[in-house]
């Protein structure tokens, strides 16, 4: 081997443990140089992918659309009913609660936003929004979209403006969940290189005879300090019984391919 | 042959601007064109040892850079079992072992036989694909190879490979602009047949 070329190698080698040995904040200091320089090439590029998302939405057949909307009037007219008669039912809890002296019922403050760019990594399962630190963003803030729990903060941009999404579908995004009507509590996490089109998660540690039923809603339960108590995260699809405990897939409540506005909880008095 | 050192650098981190406007395929399989490992594997078949170390190492880098996942986060008592990450500058490992292997079929590029460059390109990102889901599973364990995954290392080899006369041809066309002949035996083989 020529000296030059093995200077080179050494120096290679060198620099390779130097970045191995980084620690978890200087890893974050150097992704948030990078993404600092990247920031006007990100914007142009989410722009171009939110304006190929919107055209695309507005070639859809008409008649899909009409039927879609019709549906929707429907719903619109079911849930205004049921909003009335949520209202009087919140009236009535408050006045209860007042006359028990209990506390208030759970409040999330959330902000909502738009996903802009969608899967930016190969084998790890994010999105970015479009909103940051400016507007009270932090990493490990659960994420929520109108079916139930979409994921949580993994990154904020140093701009303020973006924010880097880790999806429940992701196996590194673990949820402590509870199964509705039994006394079962899991962890539940998506499945490495779950991309299908319809991906399950796994909610392990359930005990060895686990009373859980396909079509039984699964929540959270509230610890391990980053998602609030009982957000949907799905139903049970199957369930595994095993000799020291059980495992069940469930499917989740969101749609995760067509994710377009979420809500990024900021906090909640529980 | 420095300015072409330095045209390389520049194309591999332009690369990276690139890749950012590259989405996933979700209707196959989620594949993608990996652009910025495409440069790195072209380029390292035309330049020398040390510099492909340095775009190894540029690569790996900010490739990391990119896609490292933050710490689990939460209360560690409920959850036990936390998924471990993959550390940060293991890329630079997978990019310097790919440019050793593109580097190992420099004399066929130098007598003009870029094709198999090409090819070679393909098969190189398959293996670096395999080789990062290896590392997934062996730091996570549990190993897991859904058919679903293997179609998405397949496609994205594939459709990676597809670009790769692309990136040969803005080579060629960078080398001639910075008076540097990538393949000098093809060259010479070229002029005795015309005198």
């Amino acid at each position: 081997m020529k000296p030059l070329n093995l200077i080179a190698l050494l120096l290679f080698l060198g620099g390779a443990v130097w970045a191995l040995t980084r620690s978890d904040r200087s890893v974050r200091e150097i992704q948030n140089a990078y993404y600092t320089a990247m920031t006007p090439f990100l914007k142009s590029g989410s722009k171009l992918e939110t304006q190929a998302r919107a055209f695309l939405q507005e070639t859809r057949h008409s008649k899909e659309l009409e039927a879609e909307l019709e549906a929707t009037r429907g719903q619109l007219g079911r849930l205004r009913l049921i909003e009335s008669r949520f209202r009087a039912l919140e009236q009535e809890n408050a006045q209860l609660r007042h006359a028990l002296n209990f506390k208030e019922a759970t409040r999330f403050d959330v902000v909502a936003a738009r996903v802009i760019r969608r899967n930016p990594t190969t084998w790890w399962q994010t999105v970015e929004i479009d909103a940051g630190s400016k507007r009270g963003i932090g990493t490990q803030l659960a994420v929520l979209s109108n079916d139930g729990l979409v994921g949580k903060i993994d990154r904020v941009d140093s701009t303020g403006e973006r924010s880097s999404v880790l999806l429940l579908t992701d196996e590194k995004c673990q949820v402590s969940a509870r199964v509705e009507g039994s006394p079962e509590v899991g962890i539940l996490s998506g499945q490495r290189g779950g991309f299908d089109a319809d991906p399950m998660l796994r909610l392990r540690f359930l005990s060895a005879n686990a009373a859980v039923r396909p079509g039984q809603r699964v929540f959270t339960t509230g610890r391990g300090g980053i998602f609030q108590a009982n957000i949907l995260l799905g139903t049970i699809h199957s369930v595994d019984k095993g000799a020291l405990d059980s495992e069940a897939l469930v499917r989740p409540s969101v749609n995760f391919a067509d994710l377009g506005a979420v809500f990024v909880v900021l906090s909640a008095d529980s | 042959m420095i300015r072409y050192s330095i045209a390389t650098i520049l194309l591999l981190l332009a690369a990276f601007v690139v890749q950012q406007f590259l989405p996933a395929f979700t209707g196959i399989h989620h594949s993608r064109i990996l652009l910025v490992q495409l440069v790195f594997l072209c380029c390292a078949v035309t330049v020398g040892q040390p510099t492909m170390l340095l775009l190894a190492f540029i690569g790996g880098f900010f490739w990391d850079a990119q896609c490292a996942l933050g710490p689990h986060g939460g209360d560690s008592e409920v959850y036990r079992q936390q998924v471990e990450n993959l550390r940060f500058g293991y890329s630079i490992l997978l990019f310097g072992g790919m440019g050793f292997l593109m580097q190992g079929i420099q004399p066929l590029f130098k007598q003009g036989k870029w094709h198999f460059s090409a090819l070679l390109s393909g098969i190189a990102v398959l293996l670096y694909l395999a080789a990062e889901y290896t590392i997934i599973n062996f730091v996570r364990g549990d190993f897991t190879l859904s058919r679903a995954t293997m179609w998405q290392m397949a496609y994205t080899s594939i459709l990676t490979m597809f670009f790769s006369p692309l990136i040969f041809w803005m080579l060629f066309t960078i080398a001639s602009s910075c008076g540097h002949s990538i393949n000098p035996e093809a060259g010479r083989r070229r002029r005795s047949r015309w005198t």
